[in-house]
């Protein structure tokens, strides 16, 4: 049996992992939430984000701080580019094609990244200076505790975005009633695009925070994907705190898992997860009804 | 005027010159691993088994309209099966159970086609893109406990199949050639089964869940039934398909021959082919053969970004496919059937009255 220290630790390692699960089910999120599109490439994105953070940080130093930055700049000109080119073709058009152009999208995605990059697992290191907080049974490690904070931090911003801007105002209009939201003057071509780019550029920051706690690989696309959806699922579409609990309860009971089944069970218990709520109570346990 | 007259509502696979033309395709494929070498005959095989996967995933994705991300779990699955019952040694099994290839072959679509049967009603719980998300879901899930379970799968060594065929062979007939040979046996079958059904009444349930769920449960079609029918059906020729190939190749791997590469593959297949037609998949998987071999040496490691690209462009600009290409441009049924042939068909039937 685990000690009662191992278990906090992993318990606290697995609430600070959540806040970044949180972060990339938010993006996914509130595209499923406003387009009714599942984002089948939002783990490859993901991906793509850690990638920009870590290639920065080798090539020049800077800290992947900044680099989520970029990342976050780069894939919201991706999503923009994906929904203005491709997605708008087939969006309300019933469910096979977006999801089929999106599945073909990660494709592309993780083998370019293998070609480019190869397929070995790369990480970055937080590189700024600071030291953890030892709270005498758990340790809270300096990179863990930060990427925790930052990824609150986006989570709140998302909030404040959708619940005091205008765009954002529009945003949940067309999430409530997207015909309403036409008469009203919204123009919901627009609102498409830039949510799709928002929820693009979410995957990238979480895949930058990700990268400087977990080495990423191109084909980490599919489980990171899969782990969001749980997010989403669990936290009820739509609700953004049913989103940060819904990590949150994805990160510790994962890290729980490979603690006590073994590492190889970290995924299957956050799968598992994913579809229990899915078949028990499928409008997640915040129950947004969106 | 039109390369093959066709009358309105028939399919492709109704007219003669095209049945006739198949049978010879089939009759020449047939010859093939006594005439060709291994390596066309590998090639060709794994093309028949492309046609096993894109059909059946054609049955439930293109015409019961249900998306299903997690073929390759029942692909896999059938895979292991059939090589513990060749080979149980390979995972500790006793020795008792071990059956003939072909048995073994067909034990392996009954039990991913059981799979379907326990796993069905639960994932058809959800619906669309929780549906499509939720097989993604479980064939990961399958695909880490197989691979966790190295005593009966191998883990990352694999698992090999026993080469010497229980059964007596007559030369000139080789273990490979005997594989083949059934594997085009079930190609052909799947594609007459999969045709019956969507002609029949059960077919139009399938279609009318597809075109819209709540008119169709409206109007007395129990979506469940008709998903069921599809599901159970694709995953049982999904897993001949995959215990075909461990019985060709004589070694898998739970990291290779569970993984997602195999649903992309039959989704690249179905999509470039055309979704939900009958010989959409068929020349899909003839296409991706040739495209997948062309890709490799012309744009080498970056063939599956252009495949992955291709089925982008394919599903945006031509969602019906090449066959719906051929459809449009060589075969014209958009004319109403003219009236010496309605006059024809008049006289017949007054003959037939009369005499």
């Amino acid at each position: 049996m685990a000690s009662s220290e191992l278990v906090a630790q992993t318990l606290v390692n697995g609430l600070l992992l959540g806040g970044i699960y949180a972060v990339a089910a938010l993006g996914l999120s509130l595209v499923f939430g406003i387009m009714d599109i599942v984002n089948l490439a939002h783990g490859h994105m993901l991906m793509v984000g850690g990638y920009v953070a870590i290639i920065l940080f080798a090539a020049t130093g800077i800290t992947p701080l900044v680099g989520m930055l970029l990342a976050m700049v780069l894939l919201f000109v991706l999503g923009v580019v994906l929904q203005k080119v491709l997605l708008q073709h087939v969006v309300d058009e019933g469910l096979e094609q977006p999801i089929i152009v999106l599945f073909g999208l990660a494709l592309v995605l993780q083998n370019v990244g293998r070609v480019l990059l190869g397929g070995d697992a790369r990480s970055s290191d937080i590189g700024v200076p600071g030291s953890g907080l030892d709270l005498g049974m758990v340790y809270l490690s300096f990179p863990r505790t930060v990427t925790f904070v930052i990824a609150v931090l986006l989570i709140v911003g998302t909030w404040a975005y959708l619940q005091y801007t205008k765009t954002g105002q529009a945003i949940r209009a067309t999430a409530q009633n997207r015909t309403a939201a036409r008469y009203m003057g919204i123009d919901t071509e627009r609102i498409y695009v830039i949510t799709l780019g928002i929820g693009t550029a979410l995957a990238g920051a979480a895949g930058s925070l990700l990268s400087m706690l977990y080495p990423i690989d191109p084909f980490v696309g599919w489980s990171y994907l899969l782990k969001a959806f749980a997010v989403v699922v669990l936290g009820g579409v739509g609700s953004i705190l049913g989103t940060l609990v819904g990590g949150l309860v994805i990160g510790v009971s994962e890290n729980l898992g490979a603690l006590y089944l073994g590492g190889g069970y970290r995924n299957i218990v956050s799968f598992s997860i994913f579809l229990a709520v899915l078949l028990i109570k499928p409008e997640g346990l915040f129950g947004g009804s969106q | 005027m039109s390369l093959i007259e066709r009358r309105r509502g028939r399919t492709l696979l109704d007219d003669r010159r095209v049945q006739a033309a198949g049978a010879l395709l089939v009759a020449a494929l047939a010859t093939v691993p006594f005439v060709m070498n291994f390596y066309v005959t590998e090639l060709l095989f794994t093309g028949l088994v492309f046609v096993i996967l894109g059909v059946s995933w054609n049955l439930l994705a293109g015409y019961a309209g249900q998306i299903s991300l997690g073929h390759a779990a029942f692909f896999g699955m059938g895979a292991f099966v059939s090589a513990w019952l060749t080979t149980p040694t390979g995972a500790d099994l006793p020795e008792s159970i071990q059956l003939p290839v072909l048995l073994a072959v067909l034990v392996g679509g009954l039990v991913a086609a059981l799979i379907s049967l326990v796993v069905g009603p639960i994932m058809f719980r959800l619906r669309g893109h929780y549906f499509a998300i939720g097989t993604l879901a479980l064939a990961a899930i399958i695909q880490l406990v197989m691979q966790d379970q190295r005593e009966y799968t191998g883990g990352a060594t694999g698992y090999f199949v026993d080469s010497d065929p229980v059964e007596e062979l007559v030369p000139p007939l080789t273990a490979e050639a005997t594989v083949y040979l059934v594997t085009l046996a079930v190609a052909v079958l799947t594609v007459l089964v999969t045709y019956r059904i969507v002609e029949s009444p059960t077919g139009l349930g399938m279609k009318a869940i597809h075109d819209d769920e709540d008119a169709a449960s409206g109007l007395g079609v129990d979506p469940l039934k008709y998903k069921m029918y599809a599901f159970v059906v694709s995953s049982f020729f999904a897993g001949i398909a995959g215990a075909l190939y461990a019985q060709y190749t004589l070694y898998i791997n739970p990291g290779s021959t569970l993984d997602i590469v195999w649903t992309i593959d039959t989704l690249v297949i179905v999509i470039l082919g055309g979704m939900g037609t009958v010989a959409g998949p068929l020349l899909g998987a003839g296409l991706f053969l040739g495209l997948d071999n062309l890709l490799s040496s012309v744009v080498g490691e970056l063939s599956t970004a252009v495949e992955g690209a291709l089925i982008v462009l394919f599903i945006v600009f031509l969602p019906s496919g090449v066959y719906g290409l051929i459809d449009d441009y060589l075969v014209s049924d958009a004319e109403p059937r003219s009236d010496d042939e309605r006059a024809t068909a008049k006289r017949s039937s007054d003959a037939t009255d009369d005499g």
